[in-house]
C-alpha cells in the first residue's frame, strides 16, 4: 500500500523479499545497503537471532531518483524464511506493494521453495492481494554453487501458469543480479501505482 | 483484512502538523511521530535531526503489530497503548485508527498519565482527518496523469556507487 505525501512531496513503497529459510533474501538486503551511495540508502536493521538467522524482519529504507517533484522511497523487508515463524512473515506483509520472491537453486531445497511460494499466496490472501496481480519478481540465488536445477526447471517449478514474472539468476553474496531484480520490482510497483503512458512504437 | 491507501494532501498535513504541535505543548513530550501500521513516517513533530524516524518508524511499527497478535492469542483484538520505560527517555505508541498509530516521546518533565490522555485527544483529531482524506482522490496534480517509459525508469533506479 502506497502513500503519498503531497506535502513532504514523497511517494513511499513497501517491498518484501520472501522465500525459504537460507536462500539470501537478508544478502540481498545487506548487498544493497554496502552498495548504494549514502544519499540513497538509511540505516539497515536486522532482527536476528544469536545465529544471525532472521527473527522478525530485515529493513532498509532506499531512494530513487523520484518523480515530478516528489522523491520515490521504498522500504526494503525481509521475513523470517523458517517455517515456523509464519506469524510474523504475516505481519511484515501488512501494507506490501510489491514482492521479490528469493528462491534457492539448489536442487535439495527445490521443495521448500514451493512451499514458501505457497505460503506467501496464502499469507497475501490474508490482505486481500493476490499472486496473480502483486507486483512480483521471481530471484534464482545460489547460481554460483554446484548442485543447483537449471533454470528452465526453476521457471517450471515457480514461474509458469498464466502470468509469467520478470526473474533474474543471482548470487546475492557478490551481488550478482541483485539491482536487476530491486530496479525491477520498483518499476512494477510504480506501474501498478500510476499506470504508464503508451507511447508510439512502444 | 484490507489495508487502506494513505494520502496526505497539503491541507491536511497543515492540520495533523498543528494536532501534533497542540498535543507536544499539551502533554510536554519532547516528540510525536504518526506512522502508518506497516511502518512508514507520516507526519512528526519536534524530531530533532539525529533521530532516525524511518527506523523508529519500522521497529514500532513491528512491535506493536506483534503485540496486536499477542493480544489475539489472548482473545482480545489488540492492546491499544504500549508504553516502553527508559532511564532517561520513554516512548508511549497508541492506536490512531485501523492504518496510524501515534509514537510520543518524553522524559522526566511528563508522566505517561499526562502523554496518554493528551494522545487520547489528539488521536480523535487525527483520525478525523485522515478519515476525511480518504475521501479525496490519492492521486492529483502532478501525479495525476500516468508515467512515461522515462519517469518510470528514474523514479525506480537504483545504482550501486
Amino acid at each position: 500500500m502506497s502513500i503519498i505525501n503531497y506535502a513532504a512531496r514523497v511517494i513511499n513503497f513497501k517491498v518484501v523479499y520472501y522465500g525459504p529459510g537460507l536462500a539470501g533474501k537478508t544478502a540481498n538486503l545487506q548487498n544493497i545497503h554496502q552498495r548504494l551511495p549514502d544519499g540513497n540508502k538509511g540505516k539497515m536493521i536486522s532482527l536476528a537471532t544469536g545465529d544471525d538467522r532472521t527473527l522478525f524482519f530485515d529493513f532498509l529504507p532506499v531512494s530513487a531518483l523520484g518523480v515530478r517533484g516528489f522523491t520515490t522511497r521504498f522500504q526494503l523487508y525481509t521475513v523470517p524464511g523458517q517455517t515456523h515463524y509464519n506469524m510474523t512473515r504475516k505481519l511484515v506483509l501488512r501494507g506490501v506493494d510489491g514482492v521479490v520472491f528469493v528462491a534457492d537453486s539448489q536442487w535439495d531445497r527445490l521443495r521448500d521453495n514451493v512451499e514458501s511460494y505457497r505460503n506467501l499466496d496464502e499469507n497475501l490472501k490474508e490482505y486481500g492481494l493476490n499472486l496473480a496481480t502483486i507486483p512480483l519478481v521471481m530471484q534464482y540465488n545460489k547460481r554460483d554453487l554446484d548442485r543447483i536445477a537449471p533454470m528452465d526447471y526453476m521457471e517450471f517449478l515457480l514461474n509458469r501458469g498464466e502470468r509469467r514474472v520478470p526473474s533474474f539468476e543471482a548470487v546475492a553474496v557478490d551481488g550478482t543480479g541483485v539491482f536487476d531484480t530491486l530496479n525491477t520490482v520498483s518499476r512494477l510497483v510504480l506501474v501498478k501505482e500510476f499506470g504508464q503512458v503508451q507511447e508510439a512504437g512502444a | 483484512m484490507r489495508v487502506h491507501d494513505i494520502v496526505i494532501h497539503e491541507a491536511d498535513a497543515v492540520r495533523i502538523d498543528a494536532v501534533l504541535g497542540r498535543f507536544l505543548a499539551d502533554s510536554s513530550c519532547a516528540a510525536a511521530l504518526l506512522i502508518d501500521r506497516s511502518g512508514q513516517p507520516l507526519a512528526e513533530s519536534g524530531v530533532s535531526r539525529t533521530l532516525d524516524t524511518g527506523s523508529i518508524g519500522a521497529l514500532a511499527a513491528g512491535a506493536f503489530s506483534a503485540t496486536a497478535a499477542l493480544a489475539r492469542l489472548l482473545g482480545e483484538s489488540e492492546f491499544s497503548v504500549l508504553f516502553h520505560e527508559g532511564v532517561r527517555e520513554s516512548m508511549h505508541v497508541s492506536t490512531v485508527d485501523d492504518d496510524t498509530i501515534l509514537l510520543a516521546i518524553f522524559d522526566e518533565r511528563t508522566t505517561v498519565g499526562m502523554v496518554r490522555l493528551f494522545a487520547r485527544e489528539a488521536s480523535t483529531s487525527i483520525g478525523g482527518i485522515l478519515e476525511e482524506s480518504r475521501k479525496r482522490p490519492k492521486r492529483v496534480g502532478a501525479l495525476a496523469a500516468p508515467l512515461t517509459a522515462e519517469e518510470m525508469r528514474r523514479a525506480g533506479d537504483h545504482r550501486s556507487a
